[in-house]
């Protein structure tokens, strides 16, 4: 069978799969099952347990529970109560006032949380309710909260960092330390955007409220004091070289039950819940990189991602043109699969290209982060547009019409990073290695 | 966020059903057993280290606490882990999955969407799971141990991956049969809630 008549019945068997509700991680090891199948005349059955076994056998992944673990444990916190209380006072000065609490504490809680969902959740439980009952345009709380709830990818320690570093074989410190600037860059954007729109629109903005004292606003601020500390200790670990991702993590979970304690939420019910939610939040993800391990290995055996890169080469196109044509075709993907999915499938087959086209393997997982991104908020599958609508009840394509600025904005952030790669490069250089 | 909580129906014999239940639980409370033991190693020397270096600092020699092998063991029992919670987390729907066209179907053929789902995703599990008992077997007769200082046999790890494979298969024909005798999959409500957002 030729490549290219090879490469269109996988992609059709994995369509079909995929769409008739097999889960993910089989679904891969099946198509893993095909190619090798009609490839080659090994059994692949021992290349399956090997690629399975070598994938979870891991000191790397053990990051993953922990970090998990640790957004499970503050997720239960009171700290979303705290964050609104401390930085609402702060913010009423800038023009679009207390719309950049989600953005600012989105950035927060993403410095703690590794998913994007989560941090969307645990922001707009609190912050939605009370723009709403302060008479804030609703489209616009909406739409912040979903454009910076996926900070929670970005800012690390983040979840898909360490999925996209495991399976390109990538350091999981240096890839954390990578999304620092480009998520405070984000941050940034988002900031703006929100004060322009609220020049611009100075009659959709609530009446100002009056300014809180200086002092006042100190007080309040103390109560982010723990979970500063709790940044500090965790990103500030890793920079200086002093623990590796997986023993910060582990001192995340640590300063996580002390904080947890000290605000009287650790409670035995509270505890039982987060272990076994990052039980199965890990085991999902951990099937799904077993899954996509042996489908690596049979690509291999197949040839297809050697022959795509250097079909793509011949073309002959610019890096601008090759990374344009990727984004818009994750832009696609990114409607239908989730991040994780289109991550571990694409690593498997688009690596070889990315590295013979002549981009560094941590850019491109700060522009993979970035795309994934763009994915939680385009519908139809779109989580962070899922917890909006839990939360809102709202439905979720009029939820995605006010994300679309934000969208447009983290495109301008992929252009930013495409043009300037130090945004992503640099502090990952100045880093103590161990 | 999903609490784990056993299918009941009238159909099923009670103790059959009890049993199935107890085998989820207890393989994912082992999964979250193996979890804090990492996080208790891990912390354990980090513990250690700091130890040593206050030592440093006040001019003693250091004990130089190491816990031996911790990386071969941590990434073992991750193994262990990430295998022993596929039934349970299953269960709790928490496994992703492309729900879009089940969820556009009328009933009759989401029915049979679903049974070729469970029918299709056991077969393939039974495969892994037997593929998986034979590698560890394979590491058993030829005696492979972990690389390292504390050498263990890596059976043991692979056996556990195994286990919870075969413990995936039995879950998966579990909710073939479910689903076979007109019942929804237990975990329908929870995965529409993550994919639908109709969490409460």
């Amino acid at each position: 069978m030729s490549i290219v008549a090879l490469s269109l019945l996988l992609i059709a068997i994995l369509l079909l799969i995929l769409a008739s509700g097999i889960w993910i991680a089989l679904g891969l090891a099946a198509i893993g099952l095909v190619a090798m199948a009609v490839t080659v005349s090994t059994p692949p059955g021992p290349a399956l347990a090997a690629s399975m076994w070598q994938a979870s056998n891991s000191w790397d992944l053990t990051a993953l529970p922990m970090f998990i673990l640790m957004g499970e444990i503050l997720y239960r916190t009171k700290l979303s109560e705290d964050m609104f209380e401390a930085l609402a006072p702060w913010m009423q000065r800038l023009p679009g006032r207390l719309l950049h609490v989600n953005v600012v504490g989105c950035g927060i809680f993403a410095a703690v949380s590794g998913s994007s969902a989560a941090t969307c959740a645990t922001i707009g439980r609190i912050s939605l309710p009370e723009l709403r009952q302060r008479g804030y345009d609703q489209s616009m709380a909406i739409g912040t909260l979903a454009g910076s709830g996926t900070l929670g990818l970005l800012i690390p320690p983040s979840i898909i960092m360490i999925v996209y570093a495991t399976a390109t074989d990538q350091s999981i410190a240096r890839l954390f330390i990578a999304g620092v600037m480009p998520g405070i860059m984000l941050i940034v954007l988002f900031m703006g955007y929100i004060a322009l729109w609220a020049l611009i629109n100075k009659e959709r903005m609530p009446p100002a409220e009056p300014s809180v004292p200086l002092k006042q606003r100190i007080a309040a601020s103390r109560r982010l004091i723990p979970v500063t500390l709790l940044i500090a200790g965790v990103i500030g670990s890793i920079y200086g070289g002093l623990a590796s991702a997986t023993e910060a993590a582990v001192v995340g979970v640590a300063l996580s039950i002390v904080l947890s304690w000290g605000t009287g939420t650790l409670t035995r019910d509270n505890f039982r819940d987060a272990l076994l939610g990052a039980t199965r939040t890990s085991c999902m993800i951990a099937f799904i990189l077993a899954g996509a391990a042996f489908l690596t290995t049979a690509m291999g055996f197949t040839g297809i991602p050697r022959n795509l890169a250097e079909w793509i080469s011949r073309l002959g196109l610019t890096q601008w043109q090759l990374l344009t044509a990727l984004t818009a075709f994750y832009i696609v993907l990114g409607c239908f699969l989730d991040g994780i999915s289109m991550v571990v499938l694409t690593t498997s087959i688009i690596i070889p290209l990315v590295e013979k086209a002549g981009f560094d393997l941590i850019w491109f997982g700060i522009y993979v982060v970035l795309v994934v991104e763009m994915a939680q908020i385009t519908p139809p599958v779109g989580f962070n547009l899922y917890v909006l609508q839990s939360l809102t009840g709202r439905n979720i394509f009029a939820i995605a019409r006010d994300t679309i600025p934000f969208f447009v904005l983290m495109c301008v952030a992929v252009a930013l990073i495409a043009a300037f790669p130090g945004i992503a490069l640099w502090l990952p250089s100045t880093m103590l290695d161990r | 966020m999903f609490a784990l909580r056993g299918s009941r129906s009238a159909n099923d014999p009670p103790a059959m059903r009890a049993g199935l239940d107890k085998l989820y639980a207890a393989a994912l409370w082992l999964s979250a057993a193996c979890l804090v033991a990492i996080a208790l190693l891990i912390g354990a020397q980090l513990f250690g280290r700091l130890i040593d270096e206050s030592l440093k600092l006040i001019g003693i020699e250091p004990f130089g606490i190491v816990i031996l092998s911790l990386a071969e063991f941590s990434g073992s029992l991750l193994a262990a882990a990430s295998f022993l919670a596929l039934a349970g987390t299953l269960k709790a729907g928490a496994h992703i999955r492309i729900t879009m066209l089940l969820q556009a179907l009328p009933p009759r053929g989401r029915y049979a969407l679903e049974l070729w789902a469970f029918g299709a995703s056991a077969l393939l599990s039974a495969y892994i799971a037997w593929q998986l008992t034979h590698f560890a077997f394979v590491s058993f007769q030829f005696d492979e141990v972990s690389p390292g200082v504390v050498r263990f046999p890596l059976a043991v790890p692979q056996a556990a991956m195994a286990l919870g494979a075969i413990i995936l298969t039995i879950a998966l024909i579990d909710e073939f049969v479910l689903v076979l005798r007109g019942r929804e999959p237990s975990f329908r409500k929870s995965e529409d809630a993550i994919t639908l957002g109709k969490a409460e």
